[in-house]
């Protein structure tokens, strides 16, 4: 059999630099990242005293709204309770769709039909809609 | 133990915990609210429509149900949805010599619900009081229910409603089923329906709404004093919505 002449018995170490480098290179890319982006704060929407009146703590309902939100739906829609909690209930604090709703969404990819039906507006739309010297509710 | 000793006792074992962890995922699909523990048990929502008090040519009731409900018009009938709406009946040879009659027509709210029966995902669905209605995050367009329907009162959103006039109610987004629920969200709020709201705001009176299982009620009155009919309540899906004067 025929010698490799690239890899040989003396440039081994310098190869196999070369490979642990490549198989660790993402992995440092990730811990250096920080040097030239910051990584985005995806919960923009600027804090309010109201929501120090909201059903939980902001942790809570950052991670557990949608659980929140089933259930009151199960509770209307199924067995005709009132006066739960609804998505038009968020909206009188936290007034703009975008950046308390898509924004996340949008970052986790994902994708919420609730628009469809429920009256709940951007921050353009709203803008729009005050343009047109109409208020919303 | 030997191979084969080992084999029968092992299929055993998954057999016995398989058979335990399928009864514990049937007991976790039963329906969420048994019916008799429901707090809206007792009562039976029902409607008398009074044919000889509605007034020609008027649409009062058709107009707030769009307001209330959000009803998609698009003058078009390829997409247009009714919850109630007006027919006229012409005379046939087997009725020679009847008139003509406009007629009221909307969901029939049988207690039998055949749409109920054929939903593949349960999205339409009979709540303990009697009142049918579509839970449209369930609803996955089939249109079985449509299909079900002897009254021809279910409808199919073609396309998104694009009026919003009752912004506290939502519209339906495209690719739903839908149909008159007697605007259950007023009556869980302790109201009536906007179509017998409207009828009685323009003096006619033709629509009265109340609960079955009370006989003091009007409706049962009404029902109970004879006269009044369904359509075709020989298909025993027992609708709540009686008709005087037909």
């Amino acid at each position: 059999m025929k010698r490799s002449t690239v890899l040989t018995e003396k440039n081994r170490g310098t190869w196999a630099t070369v490979f642990a480098g490549l198989i660790l290179l993402p992995v440092v890319l990730s811990l250096l990242k920080p040097l030239w982006a910051a990584e985005p704060d995806v919960f923009l929407e600027p804090a309010d005293s109201r929501w120090e009146s909201c059903l939980r703590d902001t942790e809570y309902m950052r991670f557990y709204h949608m659980d929140l939100l089933k259930e009151a739906r199960e509770d209307v829609v199924r067995a005709g309770k009132k006066g739960g909690i609804t998505l038009a209930g968020c909206g009188d604090c936290h007034q703009n769709r975008d950046l308390f709703c898509d924004r996340c969404h949008e970052k986790a990819s994902v994708s919420l039909d609730c628009w469809g039906c429920h009256y709940y507006l951007t921050q353009e739309e709203l803008q729009e809609l005050e343009g047109h010297g109409g208020g919303g509710e | 133990m030997d191979r084969r000793d080992f084999l029968k006792r092992s299929g055993a074992a998954v057999a016995g915990a398989s058979g335990i962890l399928s009864l514990h995922v049937l007991n976790s699909c039963a329906p969420e609210v048994a019916e008799a523990e429901s707090p809206l048990a007792g009562t039976k929502w029902g409607m008398v429509i009074d044919l000889n008090r509605c007034r020609e040519g008027c649409t009062a009731c058709m107009e707030a149900c769009r307001q209330e409900n959000n009803v998609a018009f698009h003058g078009d009938r390829r997409w247009d949805v009714h919850w109630i709406r007006k027919a006229t009946l012409h005379p046939t040879d087997d009725s020679a010599g009847r008139e003509e009659k406009e007629v009221i027509l909307m969901c029939n709210q049988c207690d039998d619900p055949p749409c109920a029966m054929v939903c593949p995902v349960q999205a339409t669905y009979r709540r303990a009081d009697g009142i049918v209605l579509v839970d449209h995050h369930r609803c996955i367009g089939c249109r079985y229910c449509m299909i079900a329907c002897p009254y021809n009162a279910r409808f199919f959103n073609w396309k998104e409603n694009p009026d919003w006039p009752n912004k506290e109610y939502p519209r339906r987004s495209h690719g739903v089923a839908e149909s008159c629920h007697f605007c259950a969200h007023l009556i869980d709020g302790g109201g009536r329906p906007a179509c017998v709201e409207a009828c009685e705001g323009v003096g006619a009176r033709a629509l009265i709404f109340g609960d079955l299982n009370d006989p003091e009620s009007e409706v049962s009155r009404l029902v109970a004093a004879g006269g009044a009919t369904r359509i075709r309540a020989d298909f025993g899906t027992k609708p709540k919505v009686y008709y005087l004067g037909l």
